[in-house]
């Protein structure tokens, strides 16, 4: 197993309730394989889930993204600093 | 600092944005003009739909922001060789109308050098690939701010 760290921000924080989730995942997911995995658990999350960014170790993912041992996942909306 | 010996200031902070501090960090002996570009809390908006705001919100994933400005910098120096100091700073909390926000500054020999274009592509970055949102707040209620930048892996 691959113990995974999740970390929330702003509209999804909000929406989850919480800023940061540990999460089991099976070795060798991608970053598809997650969102599913993530879906199947929260499925109130999935409107929130339509334009999400997701980072990987602080770099930007894609779906095909491997998810690495331990990994430190950000998941949020388009970003709108400044 | 960069390998290349030359001020780069990038950071994520609650307390006041002191331009002349940060100014005073990225003047080199060599430096005669800095470009700054500052945005600040509005507080009545006309454009669009015209709407008050009490106050803007905002909350950054701090390690990845502070990498990611480190990036846009090294953006800006691969684009304008030119550029000496640049400094890139996001204030985060519960910011009132008329207050500075965000700074962006670049410094270099002359103003004809880029400085001005290297500025505003560091603004319109930190728009697109730092990860920071701002809440705004009014009378009605509140609401999440979403950009329309989808940055792509690695990017």
């Amino acid at each position: 197993m691959n113990r995974v760290k999740l970390l929330f921000f702003a509209a999804l924080r909000e929406r989850m309730g919480t800023r940061t989730l540990d999460l089991d995942l099976p070795a060798g997911l991608t970053v598809h394989g997650l969102k599913a995995r993530f879906l199947d658990e929260y499925p109130e999350m999935s409107e929130s889930m339509k334009s999400v960014l997701i980072a990987v170790n602080r770099e930007y993912a894609s779906d095909e993204t491997l998810i690495p041992l331990n990994a430190e996942i950000g998941l949020f909306p388009p970003v709108s600093g400044g | 600092m960069q390998s290349s010996g030359l001020p780069t200031v990038f950071a994520v902070i609650e307390d006041e944005i002191d331009l002349n501090a940060l100014l005073a960090r990225i003047t080199l002996v060599s430096t005669g003009a800095a470009a700054i570009f500052t945005g600040m809390v509005r507080g009545e908006t006309k454009r669009g739909e015209e709407r008050q705001t009490e106050y803007l919100e905002y909350e950054a994933y701090i390690p990845m922001a502070e990498e990611k400005m480190r990036q846009v910098a090294d953006e800006i120096r691969a684009q304008w060789s030119a550029v000496e100091g640049i400094a890139i700073v996001q204030r985060i909390g519960m910011l009132y109308p008329k207050t500075p926000t965000v700074l962006i500054a670049c410094t270099a020999a002359h103003r004809d050098t880029g400085v001005f274009e290297a500025a505003r592509y560091g603004i319109d970055r930190l728009k697109e690939i730092v990860p920071i949102w701002k809440k705004e707040v009014s009378p009605d209620g509140g609401f999440w701010i979403e950009g329309e930048y989808a940055p792509k892996a690695g990017e």
